[in-house]
Formats: structure tokens, sequence, C-alpha cells
């Protein structure tokens, strides 16, 4: 009976054990390396070389950091004090990503003082960002993670890409059944990355951000008319934005009678308690720097829940009170800006021009925060929740400083 | 319900836990495997249960008066006339009407029938043959009338075959009932050899090369040579491992709750000739249709005229049997024209049967590209398009062979033809069952690593419910 039963089992332990080797990276060379995952993977052989040997600071976020935020600045500025400061924000990243990299980090650099977490308020209205970025955190997640993971993406019987949160390879499958269908473009692009994106790079490079959006506007989804009228295939890449942006426009709703104390959806509480958690959990020797990015206008206007700023700010507020986090809100930059349009690259992500400009108005009083009491814009602007345009027009919106 | 859905995982742990207990109590365990049976099939659709009990009903009373009728012929006429009857208005009705409005349409009149407005019940071209075959079976003398109401609607409805076959005949089922329904592990380890490879012989292979086939017949304008030639292999194989992937779930569930089906492939495309295609592709169909449709004919006994005519009659209505099409008329006459040349041509060529490897291959390889050919019409949605994919193929040099496109395909149908030719001398799977547990074990967990890695996320269902 032992022995039928042990016949009987023995298939799904091989296939654990398989999973297990998936688990410990075994994929991992062979990742697509523009996709989600290929980042992560690409991020994490960058810290496991020499340039990624030792962290005081880092940048930790989504693609608005990763385009918004210039980390050869931040980069050098680190190295003027003496320290290095290196770039883990990437395409996608969300809560989760932010949580499993925080834990990866105590455990491989506990030499981390801390760091700038960039999100914009869109992160603050749901706990997780769909199952694909579990091919985000694959690369730095132990088994361990699996609960936090399961928090973001929950097992959802139909869809199996959320069982990646608990199996690893279904975590690689999308990218195994990718590498077979197209074997000689993973094996070119693999070449290409490998020949042409240093660590050094990786860690403290600026993206391609050229263009802007003044053929199309940014002030309302009018400018979407504009852009799906366009015959050019190289705007194909906006039209898919202008379909979420009209999917997300269709499904407005308006927080700030859903964000009632007690009719506080259950969507909205998860992410509230998982972000402060998260942060209170957080053990940097120095509260990081959550960094709200700016968003265009028309998300304001027509895209996002009305109130959604206040939302996010009334999750974070309290972390700010508690000394936890210390908090750069740049969400309405560029509001005041006649040619907004001029800084973004599309709906989404800050141009050069952008870049430039943000961090001419943000690197002081990320300096002051980072590296101490005697850097330029040390001490600078008190907490200020509702004069946002005041506090940038004095060039001082920390709040939450020491 | 899908073989390829939670719900029938599920369905099925339920059914086994319940299955082996009752097993002390047969009433109950045919009862409980006769609910679930229906429970199985009205998920689909309840309201045609209706169909399945007036047919069972019909043909159980039928089978019953057979013994005892003055002239049990027209008894069994009667039988046939009200299966059949079903079937023609369920499947082949809008056929009809749209040939009959093409038709006039055609003469310029203005005569027009208009369509039936019905959905054709999953299963039902399965069921009407496996009942047909009691009555006949009953009329022949070859099978004694059961009296067992439970038994005989259990034969018609069991869940692991009415939806899409294999085509138990009545006579198989009943003394599968009658028998020793234990399982020992051996069985065990067949059954979840078969249900492993079943499944990963449509979500690995079927729903991938799914992927390949269908953009290329659904626009074949738009593809040339070569993609219409790898998308012809491909669906080759695609509908083998669809529909010998659902046969082999199906017997190996069956054989878990102590049921043992009949085999319905035996690598069809190792065949050395269409007569062998026809030995190994839907087995089960094949032999209904040599017993209940061509040997009544007369078969092979009346001259060499009436053989041929048997053959293609017999074929034709085989591809008919598949679905309400003039594509599928088309591929049954081919197959039909296939036997008949088989027969008055190639079997009196010198040397043609000769035992040796190259003759061999040749035979394998002429035998693979006739039912490929006939393929293009069965997977085309009409004749246009099958006549579209034909066009490319007759152009071969019209595009080159681009390697990033299609050696991939090539590969992997190369390799699933290798495999064919294998299989039929390695007897794998046997092997696999009934090897050493360590053998069994990577086995099964290599066909469930594939699954959960190469399967689509989006999987289709089983071709064959169509019909």
């Amino acid at each position: 009976m032992l022995r039928a039963l042990s016949t009987l089992l023995a298939p799904l332990a091989l296939v654990a054990l398989l999973d297990l080797v998936f688990a410990a990276g075994v994929w991992e060379p062979l990742a697509k390396p523009s996709s989600h995952a290929g980042t992560s993977v690409r991020l994490k052989r960058a810290l496991q070389s020499p340039a990624g040997a030792r962290l005081d600071f880092v940048t930790l976020g989504s693609s608005r950091p990763v385009y918004g935020l210039d980390h050869a600045l931040l980069a050098a500025t680190a190295k003027r004090h003496g320290f290095v400061h290196a770039d883990l924000a990437m395409p996608g990243s969300h809560w989760m990503t932010i949580g499993v990299l925080a834990r990866w980090l105590q455990r491989e650099h506990p030499e981390l003082r801390g760091g700038i977490v960039a999100l914009a308020i869109q992160d603050f209205f749901y706990p997780g960002n769909g199952s694909y970025e579990l091919g985000i955190v694959y690369p730095f997640r132990r088994l361990a993670d699996i609960p936090l993971m399961a928090e973001h993406v929950p097992f959802q019987l139909h869809d199996v890409g959320t069982y990646g949160t608990y199996s690893a390879l279904f975590g690689w499958r999308a990218d195994v059944q990718d590498y077979l269908r197209h074997p000689y473009d993973r094996r070119d692009s693999l070449d290409w990355y490998a020949a042409n994106v240093p660590p050094e790079r990786t860690l403290s490079g600026n993206p391609e951000s050229q263009g802007d959006m003044c053929a199309f506007g940014l002030d309302t989804l009018a400018a979407c008319d504009a852009v799906e009228a366009s015959a050019d295939p190289a705007r194909d890449g906006l039209k898919r934005q202008c379909k979420e942006l009209r999917g997300s426009a269709a499904g407005r709703t308006d927080l700030p009678v859903l964000a009632q104390p007690d009719a506080l959806p259950d969507f909205l509480r998860q992410t509230r308690d998982l972000v402060r958690e998260q942060f209170r959990s957080m053990r940097w020797p120095q509260p990081p720097v959550v960094v709200l990015m700016p968003v265009p206008r028309l998300w304001m206007r027509d895209v996002l829940a009305p109130g959604l700023h206040d939302w996010a700010r009334a999750v974070l507020d309290p972390l700010v009170r508690e000394g936890r986090i210390r908090l750069v809100d740049a969400t309405d930059f560029f509001d005041d800006e006649a040619d907004e349009c001029g800084f973004f690259l599309d709906f989404y992500h800050q141009n050069a021009a952008g870049r430039e400009r943000l961090m001419r108005w943000l690197m002081p009083q990320v300096e002051a925060a980072l590296y101490g009491a005697d850097a330029p814009g040390a001490g600078a602007g008190p907490p200020d929740a509702a004069g946002h345009r005041e506090r940038r027009a004095a060039q001082a919106g920390i709040i939450g400083a020491p | 319900m899908l073989f390829n859905s939670f719900h029938f995982i599920v369905f099925f742990v339920v059914v086994l836990a319940l299955n082996q207990p009752l097993r002390r109590w047969p009433v109950a365990q045919k009862l409980m495997l006769l609910a679930a049976s229906y429970y199985f099939y009205g998920q689909w659709e309840w309201h045609y249960l209706f169909l399945v009990w007036f047919s069972t009903i019909v043909d159980y009373l039928i089978g019953l008066a057979i013994p005892r009728a003055a002239q049990p012929r027209r008894l069994v006429v009667l039988s046939v006339v009200v299966n059949l009857g079903f079937l023609a208005i369920f499947k082949y009705a809008n056929w009809l009407i749209d040939t009959v409005n093409g038709g006039a349409a055609a003469l310029g009149s203005a005569f027009h029938l208009t369509p039936i407005d019905l959905l054709l019940p999953v299963g039902i071209s399965f069921y009407t043959f496996q009942s047909l075959s009691y009555t006949i079976d009953v009329y022949r003398g070859v099978l004694p009338p059961r009296r067992n109401l439970l038994d005989y609607a259990l034969a018609v409805a069991f869940f692991p075959q009415i939806e899409a076959g294999p085509i138990v005949r009545a006579r198989e089922f009943l003394a599968e009932l009658d028998g020793d329904q234990r399982v020992d592990f051996g069985d065990v380890k067949r059954a979840l050899v078969l249900i492993a490879f079943g499944y990963a012989k449509k979500l690995v292979f079927a729903d991938n090369l799914a992927l390949i086939v269908d953009p290329v017949f659904d626009q074949p304008a738009a593809h040339g040579f070569w993609d219409c030639l790898l998308a012809t292999y491909a669906f080759a194989f695609q509908i083998y491992c669809d529909f010998s992937g659902y046969t082999d779930i199906a017997i190996g569930c069956a054989l878990l709750l102590g049921i043992r089906f009949p085999q319905n492939f035996d690598y069809p495309y190792a065949a050395q000739s269409i007569q062998d295609f026809w030995r190994r592709w839907h087995i089960t169909l094949s032999r209904w249709l040599r017993d209940y449709l061509y040997i009544p004919l007369g078969g092979n006994r009346k001259g060499r005229a009436r053989t041929y005519a048997n053959l293609m009659l017999t074929m034709l209505l085989g591809g008919l049997w598949h679905g309400a099409s003039w594509n599928f008329v088309i591929w049954g006459g081919l197959h039909g024209g296939y036997l008949a040349f088989e027969r008055a041509v190639l079997q009196r060529v010198p040397g043609w049967n000769a035992g040796n490897a190259a003759a061999a291959a040749v035979r394998v390889l002429l035998t693979f590209h006739l039912a490929c050919l006939a393929w293009i019409f069965f997977r085309a949605h009409d004749f246009a398009q099958s006549r579209a994919v034909l066009g490319h193929l007759r152009h071969p040099g019209a595009d080159a062979f681009d390697p990033g496109a299609h050696a991939g395909t090539a590969i992997l149908v190369g390799a699933l033809f290798l495999a064919q030719q294998l299989g039929a001398h390695l007897r794998y799977k046997d092997r696999i069952a009934a090897g050493p547990a360590g053998v069994f074990a990577a086995a099964i967990a290599a066909a469930i690593a594939a699954i959960v890695l190469f399967a689509p996320t989006a999987t289709a269902p089983f071709i064959y419910f169509q019909f």
C-alpha cells in the first residue's frame, strides 16, 4: 500500500522539485531581457556584480521614476558625499515589488542606509498591479515572501497568471513559451543586452526619452482623439495607452464618496493597510523618501477617480507623522506649466526635459534628506498637506523632514 | 462540461471517491454513475437531456420488443429512423435547407426555406451510433435485450464517452458492466498514464498547434506556400493530439471506474496505407461503419465494382457523420477514393508491399500526405477556403523558406511525425505503465510539467465536440 502510494505521489514530488529548481533561478539566464522579468534579472545580476557590491541608497519604484528621475545625477550626488546610490526602479513595479525588493536588500545589503520610493497616486488605488508583477519579483523572492506576494496577487482559480504566486513553473511559463516561439530573437536579444548594457548603466543610467506630447496635448482625454486618428505606426504605443486611459475613464469612481471611513471598499482598505504595513516594516536606518511622481493634467481631469490624490495622502500622512517616511508630493508639479506636454514622453512618463525640470526642484530636497543637514536644501520646507503649489513655488516640498 | 476544465477534475474526483465504496452495492453504484453522467451532460445544456432520455427509452423498448416481434426488421427500421431522424433534424436540417436555398437561387428561383434555430446537441453523433448498435445487435441476435433499464441507460450516457466517444457499442459496455470491475494497481498506473498523456496531447500540442493553424486557415490569402504546407501538417497533428488526447482521458477515466473501453487510436501516421490508417484512426468509428454499414451493404462480397461503390458510400457517410458541410463530404469522398485506388491500383503494383524499410517509409509518407490532403477539406470552413490553401500548395516556389518563421513549426511537426513512427514500434504508453516506478513517475511528472509550462493560457474546446 505504502509502495503504491509512493509511486502515485512520486510524480507530484518530481514536479515540486522542478518547481524548486525554477524558483532557484535556473531559467533566469534565459529570461527575455526586454520583459519585466528580464529587466528584473538584469538588475539582480548588476547588483551581484562588483558595481553593486556596496549600496548606501537606492531608488525603488515603477516606470515613472525610471523615466522621471535622473539616476545618473542621483548617483553622482551620492558619490560626491562618499556614498553609492543605485537605481532599482523597474517598469511595472508596484507595492509587491517594493516589498520583496526591500526584504531582499535587507538580506543582501545590510549596509543600506535609505533611499527613495517613487510612485504615483495611481498606485494607491489597488493592492496589486496584476499577475505580471510576479515576473518582476521572481528573481528577488524567497519562499518566505509568498504570503506577502499572495496579499498583492491572490490566487484565482480562473486566472492562471496568479498561480505564479505559489509556483515558479507558472511564474516562468509565459517566458518559456515565448522563448520556444522566438528562439533566435531571444538569443540575439540576450547577446545584445550582454554586450551593450553593463551593470553600471543598469544601476545608474537614464533611459532614452526624446520626444514630447505637444502634437496631441495632455490637458484632456481629447488628446486621445488625435492619437487615435494618427496613421503613424510609431503611435501604436500611445494608442495602447489611450485604450487603457479610456478604460479607466469609463470606470471612473467618485472616491470622496467611496472613501467614507465607514464605507471604505475592501480594495482600498487592503491597499491602505498593505502600503502602511510595508513602510512600517522597512528597516532602513533613514526613513525612505517617498516621491509622488508628477501626473499629467488629463489624468486628474478625465481619468483618475476624483479624490485619489487626497486618498493617497490620507494613506501616507500618518506614516509621515510616525516618522516612518518623508514625503515629496510632486503629483501636480507640472500643473501650472502652460506647455506641460513638452515635459512628457507619453501619457505616463516624463521625457528628458521633464526629468531635468523635476530634478532641479527635487534634488536639493532629496540631497538634504539622504545625505544630512549640511547638504544644500536641508531643513527646508515644513509639512504642508494643503498647499502643493505654494510648496513648489518655495522650492521646498519635503514633508516630514527631521 | 469539458475534460480540460477544473469543474471536470473536481467532478471526477468526487465520482471516483463515491464509486469505490459503492461497488458493494451495484445498483447504487450504477445509479450514482448514471446521475453523474446526466449531471455531466446537463452542464452543457440540460434541455437536451430529454433527447438522451427519449433515445434511451425508445431503443430500450425496441430492444425488448425485437425478440417477440413478428417482424423485428420493422422495429430496427423504427430505431434507425428515430435515431437518425434526430441526427438529421439537429445536425443536417439547416445544411439541407442551405443547399436547397442555394440551388434554388442558382436556378433563379425565389424559393426559400427558413433555417431552423437549433443548437446542435453535443455528442449526438456519438450516442446515436452507440444506441443504434444496441438495437441492431439485438436484431442480429448477437446481444440479448437488456431488461435492466439502468444498465442500458448507463451504456448510452456513461459520461467519459457520451460527448466525444470512443463509440463503445452497447454490447461491449454491457459486458464490462456485467464483468469484473475491479481495478488493480496496474490499471491505475495505466489509467494515469493515459490521462496525463491525454491532457498533455491536448493542452501542450493541440492547443499550441492551433495557434499555428488557425491564422493560416482563417486567412489563407494572407499566407504563402510554406505557411500553408506547415499549417496543413500542423493540423494533421493538432486534430490527432486533440481527439486522441480526449480519447485517452476518456479511456483512462473509465478505467479508473472499472470500465475498459476499446482502443480508439493506434499511431495513425505510422500507417502504410489508407486502409491501415483507418485501422489506426478513430478505430471505434471505423469498426462501426464497417460492421453496421459497409458489410450490410455487401462489403467486398459482391464484386469489384460494388466493393468500390460500398467503400465510397461508407466513407462519404463517414465524412457526413462528422458534420453538415460539403467539405466533410469531400473529405470522406477523398478517403473513399483513396481506399478504392489502393485496392484497384496500388495493391497490384509489383513490389508495392515490399517488406524493406525504404518501401515502408515511402508507403508511410504517401499515406501521411494523402491524409494531410484530405485534412485540408476537413479543417477549412468552406470549399473556397480549402481551394485557397490548395492554391498556395500548388506553387512551391512562390515564397522562400524563412527559418525564423518556419523552422520551429517544421521541427515540431517533424518531431511529432517521428514520435508516431517510434511510438508504433515502442508502445511507450504500455511500457511506461508496466515499467519501473521511476520511469512511471518521471513520465507523469514530465507530462504535468509540460502542461504547466507550455499549455496556452486560453484553451480551446475539443474539436470533436462539434461533431
